[in-house]
């Protein structure tokens, strides 16, 4: 064979940089993965040696990743900054793919051509495509292409027991582990066995004249002989794998990932969650799956039988949750940890070798000649090109998935937060970000300000964090109740985890944000608002971290990155021989092994042809049962499910598309009365589930009740619609809603205010705040307050006045003890106070005592969603006495205070009343505290509820409260002992203020009920305003 | 055999043959320096004649810190001590460190004379008014080494609140002097300042703000007394003041009950402006007399002031449709016969053999409310419809529907 270079691996490289590396600029940034390497990344540049990260989660080590992607990163860095890094290494990566798939493929088929046909057939992979371009696994990207040259170096080393071979073969495992750690365990199993494997059939084959004559037998004598070559190298990567990356290791036994499993698409029913079945099986296979009976018939021939066994794994494997199998061979905790599409990657990958062949003969070989002599030219011609056309396909249906379907949020300009951050020792608390995506990640490592989140899982240490499946709380809104519940703690105790600052670019998060007592900074020039929580303490300029050893810490900044300078001197001559042919060298023992492709066989012809058409019958149907289930006006259930979707997803064209065309509703009437709708429900809600019952239905019209839940920041809102349906014309429509005529009096009217501004520092100067200009915390009173046992839960509840001559930001932090002064448990007050007060205004307030949700991991979760999930302290002791930190600071912000209330009529269950807004803003979210008297009127328990819609100005809205049911109360301590404002007793300073308090003042004014626990009840409105002028 | 005797004989011996090279090696150390009492700034040296051994330290230490000094070895042994202790104010323990003795003692260092700055530092910033609150002045005159000047230094506070402008003298004492400026019964911002020795400090401002309120009355303001369901009534309160005749902070929270015929309450609430409170309500939608009474939580309230409202609609038509399935109720009129503004509830219940069916709002458009009564919800049979408005109830027994 002539020595020339392999054009077509030359075009494959040419084709795969200008396509891939041009495209990388458009894609990389907005994938999963790719802007967490470049946060560890940076850490490196910054302390190459020290592993501890104190910017996410409190604190974490980088040593539960391997760093040599990252450090390759940071090291490139130093040249043209991060990102030049990032786009080098994954340059690089696609460089190493290309010839990591053509050596591999050369190593399996022995053929130079068919090598070359599948470096270009891999340049177009949709697997590797979708796991560079949309989930940016760089590491993983390197680990399997490294891989996949060390497979011909470990080829010759069993074959020849050459050391060289064994030393390069070393060189590229190490490299590959310090990459991705996961990749040569697994590659160990589903590469490296098969092809010791191939190695002994090979080594059999060479004493007989065919592969058909190799028998048990021989092939056990094989394995004799070669047993300890294969030993040799076995053990040897098992130690090049634990010792590249031993701190990795030790760090993972120190630290087991003790963490409660988070979902992952890759586990997914594919049948059910046909997103995840496209994501990760579809996509990642493409036009493989027609390809998939040559396929298997290859691997189980003779020679790549261990292959054909291999491949048949990862294929069940990456079928995730489909079938029980994945499961049942991985056992539960590793089918929970592991991503299976990783299996689907690697299964793909092993395809190409075949691709290549097929592609081969297909092209210019013998199943051209097979299909031109019994189909003729022209059948030929037109299956090339619907191959190709569906090759390209694929290649651009994945590359455009990113650009239709955004996993990301829009990209956000970072500099003005960064700014923000080192502004005015901004970056002395803690942040969080809201809606950011991955970015997140860009974020920190653009800033030093350190985060309470993070985006790097497995590094979790908080147990809020840690005991639930979410990865991060920055997007907890996709994680349902665990998300909600877990950032609402976060919300709530902030002071515990020093968090004052939260950049949202989600408005979903703003009512949460209120209700926890947050108020709006500013909007930043790049539309992210800022949201700051007062009276939170800055973090100590020490920080705990968990130390290692010095060689430990020497060890991982030396070793991986030593580790590719060895393979680079060990393989790089090589690799100028081969490429600049420079020395005639002898072949690869492996191209001794050439196959026959001389026959196609007439059957596997068949067979594929029978798939093909089985296979489009399949794609076919799919097509037709998603049209079905998209046609909005196919039926009633339809017309009412396209209807409350295109709503969730604000689509008001489209809804407006499925309102009766006969109701002559324009667009622009319907947009108005659409926008005129603001509230929890209508600017704040993710639908959740939605189901229909048909109540009545002729041929022509239809009434349907529709079950709507809803996913609300605050709770989860089930709300029941009746809709009438009309059939106009074969297509189903829906009658629109009655709209409400209430008309406002007053066309202009003026509304004072006081408004306040507080300078904070008046002086333009980096010091400190001058003494002078640090205001007086304003002096509240608590009024009451009392532990008691509701049901059983304990709780604090009491009354507070701001008793001072300027608005307060109330914080309440309620301890409980037992009777030898143990602290059992202390939390802040939530959702039950107004958190803002204007001059001698009361609130009743409740502090609740939640646990960590679902702490113990065995705990069950509950599968549907409660944002407004409590979960009650487990408490060891009776709790006996309680104290209770009242804390002001002044506070300009949301003081709308334009809002009456009044009650209609009150039965046994329910209070009927209605809101009026007087104010100049609309009230978003209105919420009522209800406080519950005994016949004395002592207070007895506090209670809310958010009402579902909004209030424009000069309008009324209606409510129902349900009273809450008969249950066990009982006061367990008033005693007001240990009740302290601002850090003073409360009874003091409030006398001083107010000394002769009229007790009981407007006791008159409670509304008589009647209930068995409860004789009287108050009412008190708290509004958030989403929008303020 | 044990090993014990053999251990403790060495010890032994090792110990007395110490003992033995101490009694031989002794050294004596007499100070020679004077002088006790020394300024800031001064250069303080401390001398020692001795003989024997020269390798000895001495300890320092003064409110600043402590430090090991070597000396300079001639005929003495001479303690130069550093600039950072010696110019600050105060006592400067000494202690000399050798084998055999242990010499200490004590040098003064006065402040200078000169003052160079005063710090001033005011708190609480604001007070209320009446004479019992207090804020604190505190000044610390220094000289130019930032030692506080002696005490008794004088230093006086000045203060100016309305016409009133005031010294009073104060005396420092452990290097600081303070007065408590007690409130006057005005509200409004006092000024301040010390001087000390000439010298005097920046502008200080502390706000006396009013104190509580005391009570006051409420006043009500209409378009008209017709319960029409959309107009809306004003409380207001009077001027809200405290005991000393000063206008209660703005921004005070005035909350307002109403209570109806029925007993039911209705909150709404105002913020004061100059003293006045304004809170809104909508007026009510059926003839209603309230009585509205205003608090300032705990502290003070106003009188029960008495509002009625009449009727604005005295009488509905109800219509139905052919088939009874649409039912139009109106027109609805209000106090000059002119059509009720829309948004106005017209609820309509159904009842079937006695049950109750089902309860529809709607609200009136032009004077006009319509239901319609679909097929599918209420098939056939004979229904009792009932109508209400503006607490008029109407009711038709006997409705059949196809």
């Amino acid at each position: 064979m002539k020595n020339a270079s392999n054009k077509y691996l030359i075009s494959a490289l040419l084709i795969a940089v200008a396509f891939h590396g041009t495209s990388i600029f458009f894609t990389l940034e907005s994938t999963y993965d790719a802007l967490i390497h470049l946060f560890f990344a940076d850490h490196y540049t910054n302390s190459w040696f020290e592993p501890w990260n104190y910017k996410w989660y409190t604190g974490f080590t980088v040593m539960s990743y391997p760093p040599l992607v990252h450090q390759s990163i940071a090291a490139l860095s130093f040249i043209g900054g991060l990102k030049f890094g990032l786009f080098s290494v994954a340059l690089i990566g696609i460089v190493l793919f290309i010839t990591g798939v053509y050596r591999f493929s050369l190593l399996i088929s022995s053929s130079r051509t068919i090598a070359g046909y599948a470096s270009i057939l891999a340049v177009f992979s949709s697997s590797f495509i979708e796991t560079l371009h949309l989930f940016g696994q760089l590491p993983s990207i390197i680990g399997i292409s490294i891989l996949m040259h060390a497979l011909p170096e470990i080829y010759l080393w069993l074959k020849t027991g050459r050391w060289r071979y064994l030393a390069t073969s070393l060189s590229l495992i190490a490299v590959t582990v310090t990459s991705h750690h996961v990749t040569p365990i697994f590659g160990m199993v589903f590469f490296i066995f098969p092809l010791i494997g191939m190695v002994i059939i090979d080594n059999a084959r060479e004493s007989t004249q065919s592969f058909k004559a190799v028998t048990l037998k021989l092939f056990i004598r094989s394995f004799v002989k070669l047993f300890t070559r294969i030993v040799g190298f076995g053990v040897l990567s098992l130690l090049v794998i634990i010792i590249c990356i031993l701190p990795y290791w030790i760090n993972s036994k120190n630290n087991p990932i003790n963490q409660v499993p988070i979902p992952h698409g890759s586990r997914d029913n594919f049948l059910e969650v046909t997103s995840s079945g496209l994501v990760f099986f579809l996509i990642p296979w493409g036009i493989l799956l027609i390809l998939i009976p040559y396929i298997v018939y290859r691997f189980y021939s003779k020679r790549y039988l261990f292959f054909g066994l291999s491949i048949t794994i990862l294929f069940i494997l990456g079928t995730g949750g489909t079938t029980p199998i994945p499961k049942l061979i991985l056992g539960e905790t590793a089918f929970n940890i592991l991503t299976l599409d990783r299996f689907t990657l690697w299964a793909s990958i092993m395809s190409l070798p075949m691709f290549g062949e097929f592609t081969y003969r297909f092209v210019e070989g013998d199943l051209k000649a097979l299909i031109q002599s019994k189909f003729g030219a022209v059948y030929h011609r037109i299956v090339g090109g619907v191959l190709a056309s569906s090759l390209l396909f694929m290649t651009i249906f994945t590359m455009s998935l990113g650009y239709f379907k955004p996993s990301q949020p829009q990209k956000i300009k970072m500099l003005p937060i960064v700014n923000f951050l080192n502004q005015d020792q901004h970056d002395q608390w803690r942040y969080m970000t809201l809606g950011f995506g991955d970015q997140m990640a860009w974020l920190s490592s653009q800033t030093n300000a350190m985060s309470v989140d993070g985006n790097y899982h497995s590094a979790r240490r908080l147990p809020e964090l840690t005991t639930r499946p979410i990865e991060r709380l920055e997007n907890s809104k996709f994680k349902g109740i665990e998300g909600i519940g877990s950032l609402q703690q976060f919300l709530s105790v902030p002071e515990k985890y020093n968090l004052k600052y939260i950049f949202s670019n989600d408005k979903f998060y703003d009512p949460i944000l209120y209700f926890c007592g947050w108020q709006r900074l500013r909007q930043l020039e790049n539309g992210i608002m800022v949201w700051e929580k007062l009276n939170v303490p800055p973090l100590s300029s020490i920080l705990p971290k968990e130390e290692v050893d010095t060689w430990q810490k020497l060890f991982w900044g030396i070793i991986p990155f030593l580790s590719i300078l060895v393979a680079f001197l060990l393989n790089v001559q090589a690799f100028f021989i081969r490429s600049l042919k420079t020395k005639l060298k002898p072949l690869p023992e492996y191209l001794n092994f050439r196959n026959d492709y001389s026959y196609f066989q007439k059957g596997l012809l068949k067979i594929s042809h029978t798939w093909s058409i089985f296979f489009l019958l399949i794609v076919g149907f799919g097509i037709y049962k998603f049209y079905i289930k998209n046609d909005a006006h196919h039926s009633p259930e339809n017309a009412i499910l396209a209807y409350y979707d295109a709503l969730d997803f604000k689509e008001f064209k489209k809804a407006h598309s499925i309102i009766n065309p006969e109701s002559h509703m324009t667009i622009a009437q319907y947009m108005l009365e659409v926008s005129v709708t603001d509230g929890l429900l209508s600017s704040y809600a993710k639908l959740d589930a939605i189901n229909t019952e048909i109540i009545s239905q002729t041929s022509k019209l239809a009434t349907v009740k529709v079950n709507t839940y809803w996913i609300t920041p605050l709770e989860k809102i089930h709300k029941i619609y009746y809709r009438s349906l009309i059939k106009i014309s074969g297509k189903w429509y829906l009658e629109p809603e009655d709209i409400t005529t209430d008309l406002p009096p007053d066309q202009l009217y003026t509304s004072n205010k006081t408004n306040y501004f507080n300078q904070g520092r008046r002086r333009i100067t980096t010091e400190q705040t001058y003494h002078e200009d640090v205001l007086k915390q304003p002096v509240l009173e608590i009024i009451e307050a009392k532990l008691v046992k509701f049901n059983n839960s304990y709780a604090i509840i009491g009354e507070i006045q701001n008793i001072d001559n300027v608005p307060a930001d109330v914080v309440l932090k309620g301890t409980l003890y037992n009777d030898d002064d143990k602290q059992l448990a202390t939390y802040n007050a939530k959702y039950h106070v107004k958190h803002k007060l204007l001059p001698k205004e009361v609130s009743p307030f409740r502090i609740n005592f939640e646990g960590i949700a679902w702490s113990r991991i065995k705990d069950s979760i509950p599968k549907t969603f409660n944002p407004d999930e409590f979960t009650p302290i487990e408490l060891e002791e009776q709790p006996t006495k309680f104290n209770l930190h009242a804390a002001a600071n002044v506070s300009g912000s949301d003081l709308f205070k334009n809002t009456s209330l009044s009650i209609i009529n009150i039965d046994n269950n329910n209070i009927i009343g209605s809101l009026f807004n007087s104010g100049t803003e609309e009230v978003t979210i209105p919420q009522l505290l209800v406080s519950y008297y005994n016949e004395s009127k002592d207070l007895l328990w506090v209670d809310h509820m958010f009402i579902k819609d909004g209030i424009r100005q000069q309008r009324k809205q209606r409510f129902q409260y349900p009273i809450i049911k008969k249950n066990s109360i009982r006061i367990i301590s008033n005693d007001m002992s240990n009740c302290y404002v601002n850090g003073l007793p409360n009874k003091p300073i409030s006398h001083k203020i107010v000394s002769d308090r009229i007790i009981d003042h407007s006791d008159k004014e409670l509304q008589h009920i009647n209930h068995p626990n409860y004789k009287f009840i108050k009412l008190d409105i708290n509004t958030f305003i989403g929008n303020p002028n | 055999m044990s090993l014990k005797p053999f251990y403790i004989s060495l010890i032994t011996i090792v110990l007395i043959f110490t003992c033995l090279n101490i009694k031989e090696d002794k050294s004596r150390y007499t100070l020679v320096t004077k002088t006790k009492v020394y300024n800031a700034g001064d250069i303080i040296t401390l001398e020692f004649d001795f003989n024997g051994d020269s390798d000895v330290i001495l300890y320092c230490s003064n409110t600043y810190g402590s430090l090991i000094l070597k000396p300079e070895i001639g005929n003495t042994l001479k303690f130069v001590i550093p600039e950072i202790l010696s110019i600050k104010s105060g006592i400067l323990n000494w202690e000399l460190l050798s084998d055999s003795e242990l010499n200490s003692g004590q040098i003064k260092i006065h402040p200078k004379n000169e003052i160079s700055e005063i710090e001033t530092y005011i708190g609480p910033p604001s007070i209320e008014a009446g004479g019992n609150d207090y804020t604190m002045v505190v000044a610390l005159p220094t000289d130019k080494l930032d030692n506080p000047l002696i005490d008794g230094t004088k230093v006086s506070v000045k203060h100016q609140f309305l016409e009133i402008e005031e010294r009073d003298m104060i005396s420092t004492k452990h290097g600081y002097g303070y007065k408590n400026l007690y409130s006057y019964q005005k509200s409004g911002r006092m000024l301040i300042n010390t001087e000390c020795l000439g010298l005097n400090s920046k502008e200080f401002d502390i706000n006396i703000v009013p104190a509580i309120p005391t009570n006051f009355t409420i006043s009500t303001d209409r378009v008209h007394n017709y319960a029409d369901g959309n107009q809306i009534t004003t409380f207001r309160t009077s001027t809200i003041k405290d005991r000393y005749n000063n206008i209660v902070s703005d921004g005070t929270f005035v909350s307002f009950f109403i209570t109806n015929k029925d007993g039911y309450k209705t909150e709404t609430s105002g913020a004061t402006i100059n003293g006045v409170a304004t809170a809104k309500v909508l007026h009510p939608d059926r003839a209603e007399e309230w009585d509205v009474k205003a608090y300032i939580e705990g502290i003070a309230n106003s009188d029960i002031i008495t509002i009625s409202y009449e009727k604005a609609i005295t009488d509905f038509k109800v219509s139905f449709s052919k088939n009874n399935r649409t039912v139009t109720v109106g027109p609805l009129q209000s106090f000059m016969n002119q059509y009720i503004p829309n948004g106005l509830n017209v609820t309509l219940k159904l009842f079937k053999k006695g049950n109750f069916e089902d309860k529809i709002t709607a609200q009136s458009v032009d004077g006009f409310a319509t239901f319609k009564l679909k097929k599918d919800r209420f098939p056939k049979g004979y229904y009792t419809i009932e109508i209400e408005v503006a607490g008029i109830k109407k009711s038709f027994t006997k409705i059949s529907y196809e």
